[in-house]
């Protein structure tokens, strides 16, 4: 490809992009959920550890059920261990995959929105967007938070609008103050 | 002097194409499935090597059934016809125009042949591991919350001689069993439109875009990251629809090239002549010390997404998830291999790598990451030769190429 032939392909590529940006998009199984709309929905947000990862069949599919031990709780009552429930899984030798389903693994730390109703399992509110991971810097400790639907440009149906948002990297100290605030304001 | 200028030019311009390809251009991904090595070769093959869930694709051999229940409190399918009997014939269509879309795609072993004559169901509650793959509009699922609006939940196997309900048994090591698509009933904010009624319902979805999506994942995809793909993982906003709306000339025009190229990958034609090309290499860091050391035996970047740009018109022609390869028996080597197939011959390609941290992160092809290794913690008994554990995808690398010979 000669320099000019890279030159107009790289406008090209730039007025893609600036088309792209104006093109509203929206998660294909997902609709927006912006953080303030997962703190008034959530019936719960709290720090959990996983603990264990088990798939069975259940009212006719593979679920995984997820047990956390509760580290904190930032909203609603929960009991030391949460049990979650999401569709999905591998029993024998049959796997069941939805794609947008969070996945844990023994050990690993997240912020996690609950949904559910009275006598029913928990369910992560709005998949990736209520799956909050905490990482450790091995060297610094540090711990940051990241939303597993950071890179989501979401669509408001209320402004019609898209934005780049959700949460990435964010220390967790940082996201305490977020989500302390959200919890204030929320909706009564 | 010249050519001096002319190289500094190029790295800084594929530095700029880097910057700017990132949000635009990364790839299809399959979902993977390792055989259960567990079992007699006879039935797994014998090897730890995933494989690719995908359909049948002999004649007839994928049925399609929609249950004809629709929500009605609130009505979230709009149709343009009214009558009862003519929002049946236009959701019908719909749903026959999506599966059109990808059985139109050249190359290919999936052609409107393959499909069974599109059936109704009248019962409410047609989704589930029947072994039937249904469409349902107005089924309650224990899965949904707000913000969920559709999804598809695809059974596959590990191993051969294995059934789900009346499904055909496996006799193929990743077949696909069983494939259901829900759409959300209940949520009184959310409507989608068929084509014929998108316009006068612009706060709605586009039916046939989302459908389309699902039954990519219901072929076997998981997302791409190209953002003109049908299987980018962000529906156009409600009131409009991706891609170009298709036509008998052209059936496929909803979809990219990245997801025509993922379809011939996945059901390769072997009398097509066009889409032989391949184009493989392998990713390393420059400094052999940024590999993780945990787990043991990554010897090249994992997780970068390899790019085959078509020089010519400047279209994303394919791409893949790279990083890794394998050899029968298994298990899954981190080397830092990438290889695109199914590329038109005679054609010239530019190809990059990047990282997942773009618009599309790892965690939205988790079921493509998580599912090249299995091992004797995630399942017991497996052999510990052909274990393996997935390394974290490497999200940090910036890319830089060698110039050619």
């Amino acid at each position: 490809m000669s320099f000019v032939q890279r030159r107009r392909f790289l406008w090209i590529l730039f007025l893609a992009g600036l088309a792209l940006l104006a093109v509203a998009a929206n998660a294909t199984t997902l609709s927006s959920l912006r953080f303030e709309e997962l703190v008034n929905q959530a019936t719960a947000v709290a720090r959990l550890r996983c603990i264990g990862v088990e798939s069975r069949w259940q009212d006719g599919e593979i679920w995984t059920e997820t047990r956390f031990e509760t580290v904190e709780v930032n909203k609603g009552l929960l009991p030391g261990v949460v049990s979650v429930r999401m569709l999905g899984g591998s029993v024998g030798n049959l796997h069941s995959r939805i794609e947008g389903v969070p996945a844990f693994r023994p050990g690993e730390e997240a912020y996690i929105f609950l949904w559910g109703h009275e006598g029913e399992p928990f369910r992560v509110l709005g998949w990736s967007q209520g799956t909050f991971r905490i990482d450790r810097d091995p060297r610094t400790g540090v711990e940051r938070v990241t939303q597993d639907s950071a890179a989501d440009p979401v669509f408001d149906p209320r402004t019609r609008q898209f934005r780049h948002g959700g949460i990435r990297n964010l220390p967790v100290a940082v996201f305490q103050l977020k989500l302390q605030k959200a919890l204030e304001e929320k909706t009564p | 002097m010249k050519l001096c200028v002319n190289r500094i030019c190029s790295i800084l311009l594929a530095t700029f194409y880097a910057i700017w390809f990132a949000p635009i251009a990364q790839a299809y991904s399959f979902d993977m499935i390792v055989p259960d090595v567990r079992q007699p070769a006879a039935l797994s093959g014998g090897s730890a090597c995933p494989v690719r869930a995908h359909q049948l694709s002999s004649t007839g051999s994928i049925a399609v059934r929609w249950s004809t229940a629709l929500n009605s409190n609130p009505v979230t399918i709009l149709t343009q016809n009214q009558t009862a009997s003519g929002r049946l014939t236009e959701i019908e269509q719909g749903i026959a125009q999506s599966l059109a879309v990808w059985s139109g795609v050249s190359g290919t072993t999936l052609v409107p042949a393959t499909f069974a004559p599109l059936s109704r169901t009248a019962t409410q509650t047609a989704c589930g591991p029947d072994g039937v793959n249904s469409i349902c509009f107005d089924q309650a699922d224990m899965a949904f919350t707000p913000g969920v609006l559709a999804f598809t939940r695809v059974i596959t196997t590990d191993r051969l001689g294995v059934q789900v309900g009346s499904s055909a048994v496996s006799t193929q090591l990743g077949q696909i069993l069983d494939a259901d698509i829900y759409f959300n009933p209940s949520d009184s904010n959310t409507a989608y439109a068929t084509p014929l009624a998108l316009a006068a319902n612009p706060k709605a979805y586009d039916l046939e875009s989302l459908l389309t999506h699902e039954l990519g994942h219901f072929l076997g995809f998981s997302h791409s990251a190209v953002w003109s793909a049908i299987m980018f993982p962000f529906a156009p906003t409600p009131g409009t629809f991706s891609g170009m709306r298709p036509t008998a000339q052209q059936p496929d025009a909803p979809l990219g090239d990245d997801d025509r190229t993922g379809l011939r990958v996945l059901y390769p034609d072997p009398v097509d002549a066009v889409h032989q090309g391949s184009i493989r290499g392998r990713i390393f860091p420059a400094n052999p010390i940024a590999l993780p050391a945990s787990p043991p035996g990554v010897t090249g970047v994992f997780g970068a997404q390899v790019v085959a740009v078509d020089a010519a018109t400047g279209a994303v022609a394919g791409a893949t998830f790279g990083g890794w390869s394998c050899v029968s028996p298994g298990p899954a080597q981190f080397d830092g291999t990438y290889e695109i197939d199914a590329l038109a011959v005679g054609h010239s390609y530019t190809v990059y790598a990047e990282t997942l941290n773009g618009v599309v992160d790892p965690s939205q092809i988790t079921n493509a990451i998580n599912s090249l290794c299995r091992n004797v913690m995630t399942d017991p008994g497996w052999p510990p030769l052909q274990g393996c554990v997935v390394p974290a995808a490497n999200i940090s690398f910036t890319a830089r190429t060698r110039p050619g010979p």
